[in-house]
């Protein structure tokens, strides 16, 4: 199904029915486990995650830990979850940088210095795969970080971008493509982009794809935007939980 | 009131210059900024900290509540730690001959939201007889031990002693797997199979 050469030319519309700058549903929810400190299920359209926090809470090992709190990030991939069934190993390379992008990320925007010696666990676990697995998983661990009431400077909020053109047709005009689904991911370009607040601080960025460094400005421009949008979205979903806590409180 | 009623994390509150930072905020290019998701709270500066300057009172101060310290009550929000001379109870982990690991559940008459651990060191089993006494014929793992905090210990382990009448083992499993009750000040009986097991009682009340 070769997305770039046949359908997408003629209508302008992508497999799933999308133009070019439209986002898949997003439905999330907070405070899902009762168990943990702080939790979310997000969907971003067929991709869904459910993120639980642990902590801050004092470092088991021996030999203390640092001055700030350490975050560990760990994914766990549901067999069901994706197209074929892989059996992953704890090694595989993926899981790995996707963990140390996340981990990486969030100490950046959590105040880790207010909690000394101790650990931030970030429990991802993947129902279902259907693109932006590490945008999905960044966003619903935003939300669960919130529910725990960790300090941070501001939400994370990330998407992907991809770019419609393929290497050899070097064409200038091809559209950038918002929020891919995994068919898309897997023959076209992309990268995940995540900012940091409501302006255009870009705090993470990855791409394993190959592509021309012409289209790259204007994946990260589609990017950055979705991003904002996706921000929108998830700060409806944050206010509603504000107020029905606080009028929980009333009651 | 310039301030909204419920903040989000990265939201500005107000001017650094016109209020001071409290919990639950940081501040971002001169603005107070919520870091949790909470009611804005705004009180007045403790003057007795700075008694210093008289003339111009502080501002006040903008903290941001975390919400489930208003939902729970304050049973729950209380995380005790153990302190010097608080007397706990404690699941006995591992043992060898030179001390017990146990994880510290009960610390006076609250439970302990996290498990803590400590360590038994074989001079702090018993008051007397401190060269005879052998962790083996003490505790076992899974009893359950009234004890005292003696040190907060090193970065691991709060040090724990149960000399005294009133602790040592509350609680024991026979190998059997029943639990036994006590029969002397170092004796456990297994009801069952009335097999007995030696172990550092604690006198029950």
């Amino acid at each position: 199904m070769p997305l770039d050469t046949s359908s997408y030319s003629l209508a302008l519309l992508r497999l799933d029915g999308r133009r070019w700058n439209e986002l898949r549903r997003i439905h999330a929810q907070i405070s899902t486990q009762a168990a943990a400190d702080g939790s979310s299920y997000l969907e971003m359209g067929n991709t869904k995650v459910i993120c639980t926090i642990a902590g801050p809470a004092e470092v088991r090992r021996t030999g203390g830990g640092g001055s700030d709190a350490e975050i560990k990030v760990e994914i766990d991939i549901a067999g069901f979850s994706g197209v074929e069934r892989k059996k992953r190993t704890k090694t595989d390379k993926r899981v790995a940088e996707m963990r140390y992008t996340i981990a990486n990320a969030f100490s950046s925007s959590l105040l880790t210095h207010l909690y000394p010696r101790s650990t931030i666990q970030i429990t991802l676990h993947i129902l279902s795969q259907d693109g932006s697995l590490l945008a999905a998983c960044l966003n619903a661990a935003t939300l669960a970080l919130i529910d725990a009431g960790i300090p941070m400077t501001d939400y994370i909020v990330a998407c992907t971008a991809g770019s419609t053109s393929s290497y050899s047709s070097n064409d200038e005009s091809a559209d950038p493509l918002l929020d891919l689904n995994s068919s898309e991911e897997m023959e076209l370009p992309f990268l995940t982009v995540g900012t940091l607040g409501a302006g255009e601080k870009v705090s993470v960025l990855v791409m394993e794809t190959r592509a021309q460094i012409g289209r790259l400005e204007g994946m990260l421009a589609v990017g950055v935007d979705g991003c904002k949008q996706v921000r929108e979205i998830l700060d409806q979903v944050v206010r509603r939980h504000g107020k029905k806590l606080v009028n929980s409180i009333v009651e | 009131m310039a301030y909204p009623s419920i903040a989000i994390p990265g939201q500005p509150l107000g001017l650094s210059s016109q209020y001071a930072s409290g919990p639950g905020t940081h501040v971002q290019n001169a603005h107070i900024c919520a870091s949790i998701l909470g009611p804005v709270v705004e009180y007045a500066q403790d003057t007795k900290a700075s008694s210093g300057k008289t003339r111009d009172s502080p501002p006040p101060v903008l903290s941001v509540q975390r919400s489930a310290q208003l939902v729970s009550n304050d049973a729950a929000l209380t995380n005790v730690l153990p302190e010097v001379d608080a007397v706990v109870l404690a699941r006995v982990t591992r043992i060898n001959p030179r001390q017990a690991t146990v994880a510290i559940l009960v610390v006076g008459e609250t439970v302990c939201s996290d498990e803590f651990q400590g360590l038994i060191r074989v001079q702090d089993v018993r008051a007397t007889e401190k060269d005879k006494v052998k962790i083996f014929s003490s505790f076992r793992p899974g009893d359950i031990v009234r004890a005292q905090v003696i040190s907060l210990g090193d970065q691991s382990n709060y040090y724990l002693s149960t000399a005294g009448n009133h602790l040592g083992v509350v609680m024991a499993t026979s190998d059997g797997g029943n639990t036994m009750y006590p029969i002397s000040w170092k004796e456990f009986k297994d009801p069952v199979t009335g097999v007995t097991e030696s172990r550092k009682v604690a006198k029950p009340f």
